[in-house]
């Protein structure tokens, strides 16, 4: 939809005649030309699979998250797992942890389940405000607009970290660890798309096409439903690409500092936290948790950058240059920019459509 | 980030007053049998010796100071009535005459004490030590500008409740006569055949009043002991003491100060202390820790290091941790169900929680496993090492739970803490065996710490621990089953709430006893006669083990405080 409607807004006899047959198809096929993308996505089809089937995984192994085995763990050397590479059998395929002598492949597979449920939720909840309150403040009046910008400002600049630390203390035990962690995680960052929703939809509001929608007698939340949130899509999906890793990363940071889920509940921050003074003595504990984080957040980052690639218009354009289709193009075809100059020229490429790249960069460093 | 201070256990000096993890060195380190000197050859005098710690020497004062047996860093400077026995084991854990000729002569009924001085005392800047000065520093410790001292001595002296201390009220304590400079009776108002044990700690220091400063006299005290403050920066972070030529060893034949500098560097992490020890790189070689043990893991690195392993004291501190019930909170009224828990409890699994069986040794007695404390060993609910959750199921039955039960655990969620989630969630798995169902309550350090010692919010089922200010059985079961310490508001230590006729009096009439071995046994039976009562579930008792550097020599580690002794230790 999204390309479509950027390449009907662009109005070219060549654009329309190049015109793909629907945008999802193509934003696929522009994900399949990329492998690191490809390999982010398949890795994260593994994983939400083995969170999925966490309780077979377990079972077919034939070990639980809780059970305690203490024959299993060196008492007199201040419980290091007995055998090579933290106990490693038959029967613990991932060996044991210090002191207790759980299993650690059942306990890593179903702290994934928290992993990605809380990452999952978190995101969801942050497009939901995000979209929500951009849209509302790019449509609303000067006063709504400027409240509603303030408020964000405020949630951008916020430490979430420290307040989602003073949060959590606060919230009684009774209530569910897991779904609070998503709504702090969810209602502290939402800021940063809020604000993309926002410059996106006042750049959108001045096209012919939404006036053209305005002036049909359209309100704006019509307007909003039919000619705005199609056309968000994009900058949307791609920042909530972005967010989801970063959230993986909230959870197993709060996690790690004791306030993430309630023990015996097994999740990848906490046993990383656990493992941290075991570095030496049983170094497996400890690459475990971390390698597992590492190449999640890896792969959710590579995928992200791919469907952002996939979405973004200026290289829908180059990769139009790169196969001939537009004759014009050709002698752009050398150069490495991502904005052809008789674009900017003709004054086709708002400077405002750059603004979703550069501030989920931002994102990807800031955090 | 208190979570990353479980690399190495904190030494859990919990004695009376919690206030102690900082102001004390209190409870000192111990040598155990296996702890001998790292290097050969006779230990001679000379040299600097450094200290590294996590905890700063706070409030160096010796009315402020809360020690038990006079403290390690304090002792060197603060000489006192009598003090602890500087030997290896369980010999460290008697009491010792120190400034005084004998360890007190009571009056028949313990309730007057009487200590004449040694001859030939001296300050470092050579004035004779009078009984006056003794009688000062112990009216200083009621001021509230100096506060921080155990309250054992407001409690015990005639009329001493109320009393502000000789800067509001000059006239002084009558409880504490000093008929002439070499002679100090104390007058109690009820027997106390422990006296001796008390007057081990600071507030039993001389201070000087002429030199007296206030508040700013624990930056350049007058030393009594073997070193002199040369400088405390940043209120015991780091303090530097110097061998202090006026005083004598003909005196002393406790302190064998060999080294000529001790400098004592406070506010280090706990991994970079047992890092820097392991490497002993440079001065590191001549450096000791008193406060801080070796973590699980660093003992797993260390046993298999044999150049490592021979630099690891062990020592014990009396400690227990346990159990502990409210029964005044449903189910735990009912004495079935703290039965079936007691049974069901599996102190492999929750020793294994803590750092393994070289750290903790099981406990069934609430005493520690200490002569001096009067252990006798006992176990009313005989479960093995690994609980025995079927008994526990068949008492639950008679309880009125055939189908098992829920219950919640309130526990620290400090990682790595004595009472933290790893200890919490090991009790956990035990009883959901036995058919009983925890949830766990956690609760932030000082919240946990306010919870269980508060009367309202006392929770009916919990992990917590005890240690004594001296080894004996009277303080060690005194605050936690004695009915009339049961505090309405502020910090109350009988969890059970027990208030048992028969058990104050038996209390009261061991206090009487001024032959403490004779004590002992009594203190032991009593131990056994409350532990049938269920009322806790003793889990461990906790052995310290502490790396010292490659050119230390002389390594002492006396039962009564756990860790090495820096009186006794030499670096040449």
């Amino acid at each position: 939809m999204t390309v479509e409607a950027l390449s009907a807004a662009e109005g070219g006899t060549d654009a329309v005649a190049s015109a793909p047959p629907s945008g999802a198809r193509q934003v696929w096929r522009r994900l399949r030309g990329q492998r690191a993308a490809l390999a982010g996505g398949a890795v994260i089809a593994l994983f939400v699979l083995v969170a999925v089937a966490a309780p077979l995984l377990a079972a077919i192994e034939g070990q639980d998250t809780t059970s305690y085995h203490a024959g299993l763990v060196d008492s007199a050397s201040g419980g290091v797992p007995l055998g090579t590479f933290g106990g490693v059998s038959g029967s613990h395929w991932l060996g044991v942890e210090p002191g207790t002598g759980r299993d650690l492949f059942a306990r890593l597979v179903y702290g994934s389940r928290i992993s990605l449920i809380v990452a999952f939720g978190a995101t969801v909840l942050q497009v939901l405000l995000g979209v929500l309150l951009g849209l509302a403040a790019g449509l609303g009046n000067r006063f709504l607009d400027g409240l509603l910008s303030r408020i964000t400002d405020v949630f951008v600049t916020m430490p979430a970290l420290i307040f989602a630390i003073a949060l959590l203390a606060v919230v009684p035990d009774g209530f569910p660890r897991p779904v609070l962690l998503m709504l702090v995680l969810g209602l502290l960052a939402w800021g940063g798309i809020a604000k993309i929703v926002r410059a996106q939809v006042l750049t959108l509001k001045s096209l012919d096409y939404v006036a053209a929608s305005r002036l049909g007698g359209s309100g704006p939340w019509r307007t909003a439903r039919r000619e705005l949130l199609p056309a968000l899509v994009a900058p949307v999906v791609t920042y909530a690409a972005i967010l989801l890793p970063s959230n993986i990363v909230s959870e197993a940071g709060l996690s790690f500092l004791g306030i993430g889920v309630t023990p015996p509940t097994p999740s990848w921050g906490q046993m990383l936290s656990s493992a941290s003074t075991w570095y030496q003595a049983d170094s497996a504990y400890v690459l475990l948790p971390a390698v597992l984080l590492f190449v999640t957040v890896l792969a959710f980052t590579v995928f992200a950058d791919g469907v952002r690639t996939a979405l973004d218009p200026r290289v829908a354009s180059r990769l139009r240059v790169g196969t001939g289709r537009r004759k014009q193009a050709k002698a752009d075809a050398g150069s490495s920019g991502t904005v052809s100059p008789e674009a900017v020229a003709s004054g086709k490429v708002s400077p405002d459509v750059a603004e979703p790249e550069t501030a989920s960069r931002k994102a990807v460093t800031g955090e | 980030m208190r979570h990353l201070s479980f690399t190495s256990r904190r030494i859990g000096v919990i004695a009376v007053g919690l206030a102690l993890a900082g102001g004390a060195v209190a409870c000192g380190p111990k040598s155990g049998d296996d702890a001998k000197s790292g290097s050969d050859g006779k230990p001679k005098q000379g040299g600097t010796l450094y200290v590294l710690n996590n905890q700063a020497q706070e409030d160096f004062d010796p009315a402020r100071l809360y020690t038990s047996g006079g403290g390690n860093v304090p002792s060197l400077v603060y000489r006192t009535l009598t003090t602890r026995n500087r030997a290896d084991g369980a010999a460290g854990s008697k009491v010792v005459p120190d400034l005084a000729t004998t360890t007190g002569e009571p009056s028949k009924d313990a309730t007057v004490w009487t200590y004449h001085l040694k001859d030939g005392l001296k300050y470092e800047d050579g004035s004779p030590i009078t009984t006056a000065d003794i009688k000062y520093d112990i009216e200083r410790s009621f001021a509230p500008e100096l506060s921080g001292g155990a309250p054992y001595l407001r409690d015990w002296l005639e009329g001493a409740a109320d009393y502000q201390g000789p800067y509001k009220d000059p006239k002084g304590l009558s409880a504490i006569e000093t008929p002439d400079a070499k002679t100090i009776v104390f007058h109690l108002n009820k027997p106390e055949g422990e006296f001796p044990l008390l007057a081990t700690q600071t507030s039993f220091a001389p201070v000087p009043k002429a030199k007296d400063t206030g508040t700013k006299y624990a930056a350049h005290p007058v030393s009594s002991g073997p070193y002199k403050v040369i400088s405390n920066e940043n209120n015991g972070e780091h303090i530097v003491l110097k061998r202090n030529p006026n005083w004598s060893a003909a005196t002393d034949d406790q302190r064998k100060a060999y080294p000529d500098t001790i400098d004592v560097q406070s506010g280090l992490d706990q991994a970079v202390i047992n890092q820097r020890l392991s490497a002993g790189v440079g001065k590191d070689a001549d450096a000791v820790t008193t406060d801080t043990n070796l973590g699980p893991a660093e003992l797993a690195k260390v046993t298999g290091d044999k150049n490592l392993a021979k630099r690891v004291g062990t020592g014990h501190f009396g400690y227990t941790d346990y159990i502990a019930f409210n029964p005044k909170v449903k189910p735990f009224d009912n004495i079935k169900v703290r039965e079936a828990i007691a049974y069901a409890v599996n102190r492999t699994t929750v020793i294994n929680a803590q750092g393994g069986s070289s750290l903790n040794e099981p406990a069934t007695t609430f005493l520690p496993a200490q002569a001096s404390f009067g252990y006798t060993p006992y176990d009313p609910f005989p479960a093995g090492k690994t609980g025995d959750p079927a008994k526990a199921k068949e008492l639950l039955k008679e309880a009125g739970y055939p189908n098992g039960l829920t219950v919640s655990l309130t526990h620290d969620v400090t990682k790595g803490d004595e009472q933290g989630p790893e200890v919490a969630t090991a009790v956990q798995e035990a009883l959901k065996a036995a058919g009983i169902t925890v949830k766990l309550d956690g609760q932030e350090h000082a919240a946990f710490s306010d919870k269980i010692h508060t009367l309202k919010t006392e929770p009916g089922f919990f992990l917590t621990g005890w240690g004594a200010d001296w080894p004996s059985g009277g303080p060690f079961l005194g605050p936690i089953f004695d009915g009339r310490q049961i505090v309405d508001n502020g910090a109350n230590f009988n969890n059970a709430q027990l208030d048992d006729a028969s058990v104050n009096s038996e209390i009261d009439a061991i206090n009487k006893i001024t032959d403490l071995k004779a004590a002992a046994v009594r203190w032991g039976a009593l131990d056994k006669k409350i532990g049938e009562q269920a009322l806790t579930v003793p889990l461990w008792h906790p052995v310290y083990k502490r790396l010292f550097g490659k050119n230390i020599k002389n390594v002492v580690i006396s039962d009564w405080t756990g860790v090495l002794d820096i009186s006794q230790v030499a670096v040449k």
